[in-house]
């Protein structure tokens, strides 16, 4: 007997200025069953997700829910049509119990505006017993653990007979045994014939609880797998990897052997554990791993934004105390922070004030800021780094995401650093821009800066790293050397 | 070259409509400034005297000798607020007052001690929000009530009447028709426009109320500065002691009250972002000009006070409007 197809999505095509996220994207999701969606990050799962939530519109092709072709053009459509989400990051208010946080925007009330309470509570209930689950209706959320509170959104969708749920990362943040109550949710959930999409990273959670995958790479859809016993974790791992278009790579010029960055034993309980590396002069070292692993963290605390428990961080072979950014800056640590807008820039100021930012000290004399000097420096980076901006006086909120990241970058030139640490580098910005943030750091290595880089694309470790490092839940779990690794290799420590 | 082109596009403004917006931006104030004057002058003929244009320039020192200290605050951003000047400047005048009447110390040792009364003051603000954390609303709240509760004490509700002519001469005394004090807050307004254009301190300023995290990344001292804005706000609040002291001949215990609602008012108008980051000394100077005006005018006109409430509630609305629509296209 043929599955009922609930949603049919048809050449879906999504652009964003400079990217295209969607490429034709096709797939179908039958009545009852758990659908992953597999793919690395960037290539296409959170878009496809946000069309499907009501919140993208495509730019063309088609979707159809029950074989009924419909609009998508707003949240609330899409959750007419039957489609619930539950997000990573919860959005439930901790304060209010479940039944209210269940109903809210549509408590049940009477003329007057008052709730009816007791009617509000045996619904709720009605919806947990439903589900089998244990909590109150009247239990406030933020009791709940996190697990917990991912079956209040779950029972919110199915309170407003969601028939398709999207479950983004939903493991990413519980534990071993909250996991167990959660697939056992999901597992009723598929006897009564809902359909779910799973949207998660752990290979092995996803034969445990899938029944089918689709894959998707570069924004396509790849292929959609049944998966039996005939699949294995590296059949998808490769079609989840494929092939990538040409980039700049990084060409191997015997950097030297002398040691510039030297961490020793580094621990912050809760974040990173006994991290052990040297970085030498010239070399890029490339850091992969999950989202979350730990990798920006182990950085911050180099850096001196976090602090560091234990472990000792030496520069030339010097042990110093780094106890905040400035400590780093002065020892000659940059540190491109992985979100350009939160941590990068002052969005609100000029190109060439953002560029000046970290050498001020330099600039002033009786702290009075020698602005020839600064505007100067200014134009000389805008040219060398090529950033496309009318003028230095620019507010540098005007500029593109890759002329953006170079400014970052820039400000960091300034400060002769020898150690450059670059996360998430070409996040956010489109192929050309890329490999000109690629080009700079083989500049960079040649005069001998010694290069870090935290990147979630493998492609990107694997052809712009000397060494790479895979850390996972906040260990170092492997080393390779980059001519004898592949993308198979760094996911097997990875995940 | 399509992106270029939309660059300079957005950096120049794009239309009729954005040069206008980008002249209400650098002008507006001053605009409306005019637009007000000119019928007032009609109605009231006395407005435009020279004598009433300096007892203008006199009634606005106090709020304007606040109000530089208030942009530090507000400009530094992290919800920066300063409610306890007008409490600050009762203490530290009221102890200068005393040790000068009470105590017979030189006017000079009175003054100083003023000063330094507000700086600490100031300085305790800053180490209040940026170390223990506590919301600048919150903190600077709680030090106004404690402060003017401290004023109460100190003088049992009693003025401190009778300054000598060497303290008050700073409003009494000045070059030819011009007071000591306007020259004062006029000297303020210029050292803290420079100090926020030309000096590394204001760069950081603005970069620490614009986005605390990059600056932070980028090697800033991000509480130092905060705090020295709050030090700033603090002294600036000790001199509005000085000058009101003088101006009145007496050290009031209700010297001041309600004044912090005043200064913040005229520092939004003049187009600092509530948010931190963004703003203009000279916009600050133009906020407390209109206020000025308002309050001259509506006293030359015999206005009742509850309609000047109205009138400057709705002026502080509509400048708060303004700045959300200037928020709001980026």
């Amino acid at each position: 007997m043929k599955q009922q197809i609930i949603l049919e999505v048809k050449g879906v095509n999504k652009s964003f200025p400079g990217v295209k996220a969607l490429d034709n994207v096709s797939m179908e999701v039958r009545r009852g069953e758990v659908h992953a969606l597999l793919g690395e990050n960037g290539a296409g799962k959170s878009t496809l997700m946000k069309i499907l939530a009501g919140v993208y519109q495509p730019d063309s092709g088609e979707i159809f829910i029950r074989g009924r072709k419909v609009v998508l053009d707003n949240p609330k459509t899409s959750r007419d049509m039957g489609i619930g989400m539950v997000h990573q990051e919860l959005h439930l208010n901790p304060h209010q119990t479940v039944m209210e946080n269940i109903f809210m925007g549509r408590e049940p009330s009477g003329k007057l505006g008052f709730i009816n309470g007791k009617y509000l509570y045996k619904q709720t209930e009605d919806i947990l017993n439903k589900l089998e689950m244990k909590m109150k209706p009247n239990q406030k959320v933020g009791e709940l653990s996190i697990a917990e509170q991912q079956m209040v959104e779950i029972a919110k969708a199915i309170s407003l007979d969601a028939d398709l749920i999207i479950m983004d990362e939903p493991t990413s943040s519980v534990t071993e045994e909250e996991r167990e109550v959660l697939f056992s949710t999901i597992n009723r959930l598929r006897k009564q014939g809902v359909a779910i999409i799973y949207i998660s990273h752990r290979m092995e959670e996803i034969f445990e609880i899938a029944d089918r995958a689709t894959i998707m790479r570069d924004g396509q859809t790849i292929e959609t797998r049944d998966l039996d016993e005939n699949v294995t974790i590296d059949e998808i791992i490769s079609s989840m990897v494929g092939r990538k278009i040409s980039y700049v790579s990084h060409q191997r010029k015997n950097p030297s052997d002398d040691v510039v960055l030297s961490v020793k034993n580094l621990t912050r309980e809760g974040v990173c554990y006994d991290i052990n590396f040297d970085l030498k002069y010239g070399e890029i070292l490339g850091i992969a791993g999950l989202v979350g692993a730990g990798r920006t963290e182990i950085m911050r605390c180099i850096f001196g934004l976090d602090k560091k428990d234990t472990g000792t961080i030496m520069i030339e072979g010097k042990e110093c105390n780094i106890k905040s950014p400035k400590d780093a800056i002065d020892l000659g640590i940059g540190f491109v922070t992985e979100d350009r807008k939160m941590e990068g820039l002052v969005l609100s100021l000029s190109v060439g004030k953002n560029i000046t930012m970290s050498i001020l000290e330099r600039l002033s004399k009786f702290n009075f800021i020698n602005d020839k000097k600064a505007v100067d420096l200014a134009k000389e980076y805008i040219e060398r780094l090529s950033i496309r901006t009318p003028s230095h006086k620019q507010i540098v909120e005007n500029l593109s995401g890759g002329n953006q990241q170079k400014v970052v970058i820039a400000k960091w030139l300034l400060t002769q650093p020898k150690v450059l640490i670059l996360d998430e580098p070409t996040r956010g910005i489109d192929v050309g821009a890329k490999n000109e943030i690629y080009r700079l750091m083989n500049q960079l290595s040649e005069r001998g800066i010694g290069i870090i880089m935290i990147s979630s694309e493998l492609p990107e470790i694997l052809r712009m790293s000397d060494r790479i490092l895979v850390i996972k839940e906040g260990r170092i779990t492997a080393s390779f050397d980059s001519s004898e690794c592949s993308q198979e290799r760094i996911m097997k420590h990875a995940l | 070259m399509e992106t270029i082109r939309k660059q300079v596009k957005g950096g120049q403004g794009k239309s009729i409509n954005g040069h206008l917006r980008k002249v209400l931006n650098e002008y507006g104030l001053l605009v409306v400034i005019i637009l007000f004057i000119i019928p007032v002058s009609i109605i009231t003929p006395v407005f435009l005297t020279p004598n009433n244009l300096i007892n203008v320039l006199l009634q606005l020192t106090v709020l304007g000798a606040l109000s530089v200290g208030q942009t530090f605050v507000i400009l530094s951003g992290g919800g920066g607020i300063d409610l306890s000047v007008g409490s600050v400047l009762a203490f530290s005048a009221v102890i200068g007052a005393g040790l000068i009447m009470y105590q017979g110390l030189p006017v000079a040792v009175g003054v100083i001690v003023t000063l330094a009364i507000g700086l600490g003051i100031g300085l305790i603000n800053g180490l209040i929000v940026t170390r223990i954390r506590i919301s600048p609303l919150i903190c600077t709240l709680a030090i106004m009530t404690a402060v003017r509760g401290g004023v109460m004490i100190y003088t049992g509700g009693a003025d401190i009447i009778g300054l000598p002519r060497s303290y008050t001469a700073l409003v009494t005394g000045g070059v030819g028709p011009i007071s000591y004090a306007i020259i004062l807050v006029i000297l303020m307004f210029v050292v803290a426009d420079i100090v926020l254009k030309k000096t590394k301190y204001g760069r950081q300023l603005y970069a620490v109320g614009g986005n605390e995290h990059a600056a932070l990344v980028s090697g800033i001292n991000v509480k130092r500065i905060r705090m020295i804005a709050y030090a700033i706000s603090g002294f600036c609040s000790a001199i509005a002691g000085l000058i009101l002291t003088a101006r009145l001949y007496t050290a009031g215990p209700r010297a001041g009250v309600g004044m912090e609602l005043s200064v913040v008012s005229a520092v939004v108008i003049g187009g600092t972002s509530l948010s931190g980051g963004i703003g203009k000394i000279f916009g600050t100077v133009l906020g407390v000009i209109i206020l000025s005006i308002i309050d001259n005018v509506t006293n030359l006109l015999a206005v009742p006070p509850a309609y000047v409430q109205t009138f400057k509630g709705i002026i502080i609305l509509l400048a708060a409007i303004i700045d959300r629509f200037r928020t709001a296209d980026k």
